[in-house]
């Protein structure tokens, strides 16, 4: 899923600062999962900036909304009864879900509270790791399932480097070097000569495009 | 194409190569390249010239490497892939060429976050492996990564680097054999305490025949101190310092030390020397320039071959 | 004050708690739970919105939890509530977890222990003229 962290609480103050009825939208599918920006999420940031509000004389009226999927128009047309009510959409979406709803509503000011990072997989509960990094190209299937531009501090496609010690990556010890369990992997399913071609460069215009990347789909336009 | 490769050359011949690294200074003073290329001159084949190691801004490779030049030496420029895209590096190869450099020495490079400068981008659009491939490509085929043709090929010596002591141990002699099919020509290792097992590595390399296809020059870095020691054995990823050599250092007064330090490395030059598929030595003494010298005539290596 | 706590800290919870109730009225809530486990960050910050200026959470004994590793799930997301009170500038012991030996004690036998520890005699009224309600800190 796509994984977030909710913004420290002072950054957050100071983007609603100038606003009195503030609508709160969480999301109910990815931030949810990594415990940054679903309903139970919306409902602790909602009462922090309540009682914060209560303690410093401050008038704060907040509602808290949240959507199956903030990135998705009928999930956020949902709000279209009460949003006008508000002077500011507060979103615990991801970056997507927050720009979805600000043009949803082009005359809403709707600011994010969450940091928006990576691409990743729940690896246990309440640990959240880096898996893809989007390049548009997925090589995985000659590098055993490990994405070696993801997991590799430095991208080899052609690993390891030389700073690859008892399986753990020479930049983050607590990280588990890509290459050593590529390597491991192939070995073990008797595949190592699929690395003895130089793997060639990347295409990297695929992961940058020019500009925002776009997808259609003639079949499922209406 | 003006000027040769002396290193090239000396390997050619079948003479044990004394190659040495030099640091470029963290600031615009030319000077300092110079003298320490003084220093070097005559004592060794060859010269590295390292890229922005760990991460460190320093005075560009490319321009120390033309400083040696102009005061006789025979550079290595090092390239890291860390910095620069594959339209900056095929530039700079093509310039490096253009200015009379000859060797290269292909890495990807330390990690930004090691250095002075850890919120850069590291850029790695292409690896080592890549760009040892391509350098070859740019001078035996004269043209550029998708095809498209130079007007005049680039002139380089290629090498890289191989550490024997880095996991996966398995994997490393392979991983050298790669680096020999992607078109290396010459290899300087990471710097060798653990005789034994770098024996070891080489016996392995001899089998698979490795040795013949490529030359490979043993690392030798000289301690300064039994701190040093323990700090490079602890904390620097893929270094291999047996406990005798720490002891070793231990046990002399820290006055003492550095002397020690370079009879260690003397006697390891002198097993490098003593193994029949190893082409030469490269001494790694950083910010210890002044010592190389010393090294090379304790090694009985001064007489550099007339090439 | 509001206590969340495990209902195996006292068996007869629900009858030693009612006469309390009644003295104190809507200066003490109770919450018993099946498990301390079953507390989450969200019910301390409604209680303390809801007026509590103390939370307690009582928990059974590290290691004699019935429901394995309940108690230290609770303590925490307690620690987790900590952080995000103190971002607000509340004192972080407005919650407090504390740890009881199951069947040792009664319910209301705790709770005159925990009020007969503030700072002051007892809960300012409400209606008292010119007085704010002040922040104790324990």
């Amino acid at each position: 899923m796509i994984t977030a962290e909710r913004k420290p609480l002072s950054e957050i103050k100071e983007m609603i600062a100038p606003y009195r009825k503030i609508l709160v939208v969480g999301c109910g599918t990815c931030v949810a999962e990594c415990a940054a920006g679903g309903e139970k999420e919306v409902g602790l940031l909602a009462s922090a900036l309540r009682m914060d509000a209560q303690r410093a004389g401050r008038d704060l009226d907040i509602k808290e909304v949240t959507l199956d999927r903030q990135c998705v128009y009928e999930f956020i047309d949902q709000l279209t009864e009460f949003i006008e009510q508000y002077d500011a959409v507060l979103s615990l979406g991801c970056g997507a879900g927050v720009q979805a709803v600000a043009e949803v509503f082009p005359k809403a000011i709707v600011v994010p509270a969450l940091n928006t990072t990576f691409v990743g997989e729940t690896k246990e509960a309440g640990l959240w790791v880096e898996k893809c990094r989007g390049c548009g190209d997925c090589k995985l299937g000659f590098f055993a399932a490990v994405c070696p531009i993801t997991s590799c501090a430095k991208g080899l496609f052609n690993g390891p480097c030389g700073g690859s010690q008892d399986g753990r990556c020479e930049v983050d010890s607590d990280t588990p070097c890509a290459w050593q369990l590529i390597i491991t992997r192939l070995e073990e399913s008797g595949r190592l000569d699929c690395l003895k071609k130089v793997h060639p460069a990347a295409d990297w215009s695929k992961q940058q495009g020019r500009g925002p990347r776009r997808i259609t789909r003639d079949d499922q336009r209406i | 194409m003006k000027g040769e490769s002396r290193l090239k050359k000396v390997l050619q011949e079948g003479s044990f190569a004394v190659t040495a690294e030099c640091g470029p200074p963290k600031g615009a003073d030319p000077r300092v390249i110079e003298k320490k290329g003084k220093m070097l001159k005559g004592f060794v084949d060859s010269v590295n010239v390292t890229d922005n190691q760990t991460g460190v801004v320093r005075l560009s490779s490319l321009a120390a490497c033309v400083l040696l030049l102009h005061g006789g030496l025979d550079p290595i420029l090092q390239m890291v892939t860390r910095d620069r895209n594959r339209i900056a590096l095929q530039s700079d190869i093509l310039g490096a060429s253009a200015l009379g450099i000859r060797n290269i020495l292909c890495l990807s490079g330390d990690h930004q976050s090691f250095g002075n400068q850890p919120q850069a981008k590291g850029v790695f659009d292409i690896d080592s492996m890549q760009l040892i491939q391509l350098v070859r490509q740019m001078r035996d085929a004269g043209v550029i990564l998708g095809g498209e043709k130079l007007t005049e090929p680039p002139d380089l010596y290629v090498g890289a680097v191989e550490n024997p002591f880095a996991d996966p141990l398995s994997y490393r002699v392979l991983r050298l054999e790669k680096k020999v099919a992607a078109g290396a020509e010459f290899i300087q290792t990471q710097c060798i305490y653990n005789l034994v097992r770098f024996k070891e590595w080489m016996e392995q390399v001899r089998d698979r025949g490795i040795h013949e296809k490529i030359s490979i020059l043993g690392g030798i870095t000289p301690l300064k101190s039994a701190r040093m020691a323990a700090y490079m054995s602890d904390q620097v990823a893929g270094m291999d310092i047996p406990d005798e050599i720490i002891k070793r250092m231990k046990s002399v007064p820290t006055d003492k030390q550095r002397a020690e330090g370079i009879r260690i490395a003397v006697e390891t030059i002198q097993a490098l020397k003593g193994m029949k598929s190893v082409r030469g030595v490269h001494i790694m003494a950083i910010e210890w320039e002044e010592v190389v010298p010393q090294l090379v005539e304790a090694a009985g290596l001064t007489s550099r071959p007339e090439v | 004050m509001t206590i969340f706590f495990c209902q195996r800290i006292d068996a007869d919870q629900d009858a030693h708690r009612r006469p309390l109730e009644k003295e104190l009225g809507s200066r003490i809530r109770f919450f018993p739970l099946p498990c301390s486990g079953r507390i989450e960050p969200l019910h301390l910050l409604r209680a303390l919105e809801a007026g509590a200026d103390k939370v307690y959470v009582v928990t059974c004994l590290e290691g004699d939890c019935r429901y394995g590793e309940g108690n230290m799930r609770a303590r925490k997301r307690l620690a987790y509530a900590q952080g995000l009170i103190e971002e607000i500038g509340l004192a972080k012991d407005c919650l407090e977890l504390i740890h009881v030996p199951a069947g040792t004690t009664t319910i209301d036998k705790l709770v005159k222990e925990l009020l007969a520890r503030k700072a002051f005699a007892g809960p300012v009224p409400q209606a008292a003229p010119g007085q704010a309600r002040h922040q104790r800190q324990l």
